[in-house]
């Protein structure tokens, strides 16, 4: 049967490692994608609705829940490419609804990597 | 009515591996598992150390501006988003090498944006989001 547990702490059995639960709503991604812009695949995500190529080495990743402000944080990492070239991913931009992003290879420019990874941290709206 | 709950493991009612949490604003829900970052990391390469880790078994030296990391608990798939930071004087990059991006291990590189030489910074923040096996 589907429940709904309203509580203000979690502590393990032992009484120990306590943690309010709204650093566990807090402290989660609220959203996170692997991006293969090569390809323009979704590879994996996590509260994304779609993602538009901007152009080369750009592209939006539209939320399926917006954030509650443009204050949340977005962390990112992209691929080394094997032979020192690696790919910068970039913020663009960051409104409540998408991460505008993108990447920038060493001494290359922008370009389409296979492997954009974003991480979205803050309040949901 | 404030209250604690005292407890080793959460499990979903309807399906195990999902519970939803409602968000901040009071008016959307996240979902619990997908959310909870699957591993993290401060590693120190200049000394070669991990800091401070969650789900992490081991990290491997493999020469200047490369290590690999080995996970606890293994991912899903390898479908799976990284998320870096690096502390450093110059501009580095914190890579996740093609070549070794497995559900249990990670290939890392550090070099600059200028010259792309490899460099070995003594802060490197490692997150990682997706599905656990």
């Amino acid at each position: 049967m589907a429940s709904e547990l309203r509580v203000n702490t979690l502590k393990d059995a032992a009484g120990n490692n306590s943690i309010a639960t709204s650093f566990v709503a807090s402290g989660s991604a609220k959203a996170w994608v692997n991006i293969n812009m090569a390809t323009g695949a979704n590879v994996d995500s996590f509260n994304i609705a779609s993602i538009t190529d901007d152009g080369s080495g750009t592209f939006d990743a539209t939320y399926t829940t917006a954030q509650a402000t443009a204050n949340y944080v977005i962390c990112t990492a992209g691929d080394d490419n094997t032979g020192g070239n690696s790919d910068l991913v970039t913020i663009i931009g960051a409104p409540t609804n998408q991460a505008q992003l993108g990447t920038w290879r060493s001494a290359a420019g922008r370009v389409d990597t296979t492997k954009a990874c974003a991480s979205i941290h803050g309040d949901l709206a | 009515m404030a209250s604690q709950l005292k407890v080793d493991t959460i499990t979903g009612v309807t399906t195990a591996g999902s519970i939803s949490v409602t968000g901040e604003g009071n008016s959307t829900t996240t979902n619990l598992q997908q959310g909870l970052v699957k591993m993290w990391m401060q590693i120190d390469q200049s000394s070669f150390g991990v800091l401070d880790s969650l789900n992490v078994s081991s990290a491997s030296d493999d020469g200047t501006g490369l290590f690999t990391v080995t996970r606890s608990n293994n991912m899903n798939n390898s479908n799976y988003g990284v998320a870096t930071a690096v502390m450093s004087d110059r501009v580095g990059i914190l890579g996740s090498n093609g070549n070794t991006y497995t559900t249990s291990q990670n290939n890392f590189t550090n070099n600059d944006s200028r010259d792309a030489s490899y460099h070995d910074p003594s802060r490197n923040g490692i997150i990682l989001t997706g599905d656990l096996a």
